[in-house]
């Protein structure tokens, strides 16, 4: 009885949509050409494996799938339920550095993988603070809990769990005050105020992040690899590096790149095909409710863990950053070039990413259509998909046949390919809510006959303002200057922050890695607790 | 991000001085910043082909680390620039396999007249490319651990490949293959992946080499140290910086950074007495290039004793060239292996892949 | 009998606070109006506990209610919409007023189902009612708690006029029967004239009792 009753409400909410034509258009055309780009991409290198000799294929492929399945699964499940605990007691408890800690929070996914793995391990290596401390206290070390399956994991949750707590906790803040008055008059349990008010308010988020999480997991590369103690643990990403790089066997590669975005296809299918559902947006005011007794212990515990499992590997970071030589690296001229390009790059991006997010986001709203919906939700995943060599290797030589110079297309094949990297994320931070609002304003919108336009400047904006800014800041550090993609570019000269970095450990300078991987952390953090409330401000409805 | 910045780590560790200060080599533009001027320069037209025309352009493909303001590139550029009369240009990709890669791509039409950087490891797919052409010089006044005869590749330096650790943590280093799968299992190594780092390939290659049919046992004797198998020579390498690991598959050479730049004398590399595998970097000029003349010339700048003088301190590895007292003391105080090994170069090409898969079955 | 004897509550950029003095009766209906933002909804935060007052006193029955939170209170809330989780059935929303679900229980939502005359809908989503059905089941749950305070925040605005007047005949059977203290933020002067015992009007921040007209007696 309960799904058609479900199914016919639904489809009698779609009907109330207001009546967007251009919208689904624009997010329509949006989605062709990243599938065209893509396409593009795996057809130069088809062109091109043509004409050379390809090595035989000697990976186990189901072996593989089946271990990097394994370790993205359990990767999803536990950042998915540590997110939720973590937003539930965030949401719920104010303390002085509260911003900090969610700007902390929300600054590890866009940190560069290595990065975290090495705060991490700054902690709870053989020679991190854990083991030092009780070394010194207990004579007694705990251990390396940091190298094989676990240790992988532990990298990925706190990129991921932190991330889910991010986008879960935007989501608590903005249940309607009125909504927690009544559970708070009717004396609601921690526990009931969890099921009745807080899921009905993340669930719709969960599948969009899910999906995104299990897709950083299963194509991770760096971290699996610093920490996965040996080639047990690999995913089928790094067999695919191997296939080009070592073997040259670009058939083989592609062949491995399908089955990989096969496997992501079923996830990110069953996450986009997912029904909306109508959620609040905005910070609600008013949420003094705390709960009381073993519910409160609870959620400072759950927030002790938090801080020491994923706050201190940053902070750690931060610290070794700081110790290490500052002013030496401050007062290059390369490093402020760095930097420069970095900003450049990151905001272009970032501006990038928030027109294809909001394009094929404002579509997918508008559009009632079940499988209209899916193929506007799949695009915003595809990329994430795609082995990064392939699309390295695809971007070469699609520049070099299209006649251009490669090294001069370095720029701009940098900001697309970092505008579509950073787009599933914008997405499950900006879809979840764009629908939920056009469920929920659809009958207000339409009765007041307000244009695509209006609609767009006074209703969606100035209410996804925090959301826009969140992306926006998402986005620009993402794009700080990845620059993986044009690996074969030749651009020795093109050097951002990342870059520099890594370039820097590989010449044994950890210390100067040490300090421009603290800045860069700063740079995020404060990214993230600034912008959101620059755009709270800027795309204020009043203004 | 979790996954894209292996690609940009590169594949080849480099070791390079790292303050190119005021008195480093000259600053480069930004190519971004550089657009509007290079735009000016297309409308210029006709000037600009006469000038390209008069001085001829050398393109080197390389590694990134090799071109960059601190590694040995830009003095070679401007050694080599005041005797040749022509234009030198580094293009540098994330690698040296991705420098060759980025040629067999581009086949015929590659701008590339030489590539500087390949090892003797990758030396013989490069050949079988058929892409490179010979480099008919002279090069017996070479001093190497093993006697020269490549016709195709020009050997610029090398190092033994071999465990490094800080005297300060480990007193005792093991002193073979088997005194360390002796150690208790506490005792950890950080290595790299074969598939992605040369000196995780060394390491194969090197084992192969004293060991034979019995390399398999080797490999899961050393399983249960291995710490992990990282997939560039820097994260090993920080992994053993931070403590993490007790050795590290590195270079003989890599002692001789800490002693020149930290003035820290407590890392060494432990020698072995199987004996070491020797890596040779090697450049070659490729057969589509219209220079090859030019090429060739530069090739011997790059052995002479004034391009080799720039090796050391630059790119951390010994000189081809007995550079006598030029040669800085943190290398000339450096502990040398009593043996090289070495495996022909068909040899590796044929069976490689075999034996990688060897060693990850053991590791497994 | 609810005492608000110089409640103060000041808005954190706001330079006079307010000042809140009334009486609210059992069995009788207490209407607050005003004009819109003088501080209708601001009074019942401070009754309900959301809003912490800075001074004065809030007593019921002689019993002093500032030191307890929202949930202590004796209270029930009905706002103008939100009242009910409108993914939940009917049934689970009543229940939501119960201590404790035993037995008992689904007769007792029944039973008070049928009273605000909504009988047979248990198994009803709440997000398929209508306005008027939505605050009846609240009703409900509120009949169900039979807390001492009911607080009603524009609850018949949403409405249309058939539905009003239906529901607004049964709050006052309800405040009648249940011998509650009820109060109503309305701005709605018919809501005022049908309903209140006893009428306050907001200005400036202090609270005026005004004279009720005959009329809302004798209907």
């Amino acid at each position: 009885m309960a799904p058609p009753m479900f199914e016919s409400r639904h489809s009698a909410r779609a009907s109330h949509l207001p009546h967007r034509p251009k919208r689904v258009i624009i997010a329509s055309t949006l989605a062709v050409l990243i599938a065209l780009l893509i396409a593009g991409l795996f057809a130069n290198i088809l062109v091109t494996a043509a004409s050379t000799t390809g090595g035989t294929l000697r990976t186990d492929i189901w072996h593989l799938v089946r271990m990097t399945s394994i370790q993205a699964g359990l990767t999803t499940v536990l950042s998915i339920a540590i997110g939720i605990a973590l937003a539930w007691a965030l949401n719920r408890l104010r303390f002085f550095g509260r911003d900090l800690v969610i700007g902390v929070f929300a600054a590890a996914i866009v940190t560069p993988g290595i990065v975290v793995a090495f705060g991490m391990l700054s902690i709870w290596g053989r020679s991190g603070w854990i083991n030092s401390a009780t070394t010194y206290l207990f004579g007694e070390s705990i251990g390396n809990l940091a190298f094989g399956l676990w240790g992988i994991i532990f990298a990925h949750l706190i990129l991921d769990a932190t991330f889910a707590a991010r986008i879960l906790l935007e989501r608590l803040d903005a249940i309607p005050a009125a909504r927690l008055k009544i559970g708070q008059s009717l004396g609601l349990s921690p526990w009931q105020r969890f099921t009745i008010i807080d899921w009905p308010a993340i669930r719709g988020s969960v599948p969009g992040l899910a999906a995104v999480i299990f897709l950083l997991a299963f194509t991770s590369f760096p971290i699996v690899l610093l920490l996965g103690g040996g080639p047990a643990n690999q995913t089928l990403e790094v067999a695919i590096f191997a296939a080009v790089r070592q073997q040259f066997d670009l058939l083989g590669a592609v062949h491995l790149a399908l089955v990989q975005i096969l496997v992501c296809s079923l996830v990110i299918l069953a996450a986009a095909a997912r029904p909306p559902v109508p959620i609040s947006t905005g910070v609600s005011t008013g949420q003094n409710w705390h709960d009381r007794g073993p519910a409160r212990l609870l959620q400072w515990g759950v927030l002790g863990l938090g801080i020491a499992g994923f706050l201190l590997p940053l902070l750690a970071v931060i610290f070794d950053g700081v110790v290490a030589d500052l002013a030496d690296v401050l007062t290059r001229p390369t490093f402020w070039r760095a930097a420069t390009t970095s900003v450049v790059i990151g905001l272009s991006s970032a501006a990038l990413t928030l027109i294809l997010a909001l394009g094929l986001g404002l579509g997918r709203a508008a559009s009632a259509r079940r499988t209209l919906r899916l193929g506007l939700g799949l695009p915003v995943f595809a990329y994430l998909a795609v082995p990064a060599v392939v699309l390295s290797l695809g971007f070469f030589l699609s520049v070099r046949n299209l006649g251009i110079a490669p090294a001069e297309a370095a720029p701009i094949v940098v900001i697309i390919a970092n505008a579509l990297l950073a787009l599933p994320f914008a997405s499950a931070t900006l879809g979840p809510p764009l629908e939920g609002l056009v469920q929920n304003k659809a009958k207000l919108i339409r009765s007041l006959g307000l244009n695509s336009w209006q609609q767009l400047r006074y209703i969606e904006l100035p209410l996804l303002r925090r959301e826009v800014g969140v992306v926006l800041a998402l986005a620009f550090c993402f794009s700080f200057g990845d620059l993986g993609v044009i690996a074969l570019f030749g651009t020795q000269d093109f050097q951002t922050l990342p870059l520099m970095m890594y370039r820097a450990l590989g010449s044994y300078r950890s210390d100067d890695a040490a300090v421009i991987a603290a800045l860069l952390l700063v740079a995020t953090i404060l990214a993230f607790i600034a912008l959101p409330r620059l755009f709270e401000r800027l795309l204020d409805a009043r203004s | 991000m979790a996954r894209a910045p292996a690609l940009t780590t590169g594949l080849h560790p480099r070791f390079h001085d790292r303050n190119p200060g005021p008195d480093g080599p000259r600053e480069r533009d930004d190519p971004m910043i550089k657009s509007i001027p290079l735009a000016l320069a297309v409308l210029a037209g006709a000037a600009t082909a006469a000038t390209a025309q008069e001085t001829p352009n050398l393109t080197i493909y390389t590694y990134d680390a090799f071109a960059a303001d601190w590694g040995p590139g830009p003095q070679l550029k401007e050694g080599f620039e005041a005797q040749c009369d022509c234009i030198v240009e580094f293009i540098a990709a994330d690698s040296s396999i991705g420098a060759l890669r980025r040629v067999q791509l581009e086949g015929d039409t590659t701008d590339a007249d030489l590539i500087v950087g390949l090892d003797t490891a990758i030396a013989g797919e490069a050949r079988q490319t058929g892409l490179f052409a010979e480099h008919q010089l002279d090069l017996d006044g070479l001093s190497l651990p093993e006697t020269w005869t490549d016709p195709t590749f020009v050997p610029f330096d090398y190092s033994h490949f071999a465990f490094v650790y800080d005297e300060d943590v480990v007193s005792e280093p093991p002193q073979s293959f088997e005194e360390l799968i002796d150690r208790p299992e506490s005792f950890k190594i950080a290595i790299q992946d074969p598939r992605s780092a040369t000196p995780g390939l060394g390491l194969v290659l090197w084992i192969k080499a004293a060991y034979g049919d019995d390399a398999a046992e080797i490999w899961e004797g050393l399983a249960p140290h291995v710490l992990t198998v990282t997939s560039d020579w820097s994260e090993s390498y920080a992994l053993f910086l931070d403590g993490e690991a007790d050795m590290v598959l590195s270079y003989t050479t890599s002692p001789a950074y800490h002693v020149f730049d930290e003035d820290d004398h407590s890392i060494h590399a432990a020698m072995f007495e199987e004996g070491h595998l020797a890596q040779i970097e090697v450049a070659g000029v490729l057969e589509s290039s219209p220079n090859k003349a030019l090429a060739r010339e530069f090739l011997d700048y790059l052995a002479s004793p004034g391009a080799q003088a720039v090796i050391p301190t630059t790119n951390w590895m010994f000189p081809v060239v007995d550079l006598e007292s030029e040669l800085d003391p943190s290398f000339s105080d450096l502990q040398q292996p009593s043996s090289t090994l070495s495996i022909a170069g068909e040899e590796i090409t044929a069976n490689r892949d075999a034996w990688i898969d060897e060693m990850l079955n053991a590791l497994n | 009998m609810l005492v608000l004897e110089d409640l103060r509550f000041a808005y954190p950029e706001q330079v006079e606070s307010y000042a809140f003095t009334m009486e609210a009766r059992a069995s009788e209906i207490t209407a607050i109006s005003g004009t819109s933002g003088s501080g209708k909804s601001t009074l019942l935060d401070l009754i309900g506990g959301f809003a912490v007052a800075s001074d004065g006193s809030l007593s019921l029955d002689g019993e002093d209610l500032l030191p307890l939170p929202p949930e202590g209170r004796p209270l029930s809330l009905l706002l103008q919409s939100e009242s009910l989780f409108e993914h939940l059935t009917v049934a689970r929303n009543v229940a939501l007023g119960l201590p404790n679900a035993d037995r008992k229980a689904k007769q007792q939502i029944g039973e008070a189902l049928e009273q605000v005359g909504l009988e047979g809908l248990e198994d009803r989503r709440a997000a398929a009612l209508s306005g008027g059905q939505k605050q009846r089941v609240a009703l409900a749950r509120t009949l169900l708690r039979d807390k001492r305070l009911l607080l009603l925040d524009e609850p018949f605005s949403a409405l249309d006029e058939e539905t009003r007047a239906a529901t607004r005949q049964l709050v006052r059977s309800l405040t009648r029967q249940q011998n509650w203290i009820t109060i109503l933020v309305s701005h709605n002067a018919d809501d005022v004239r049908a309903l209140a015992d006893r009428h306050y009007v907001i200005r400036d921040k202090r609270l005026e009792q005004i004279p009720v007209e005959p009329i809302a007696r004798s209907s």
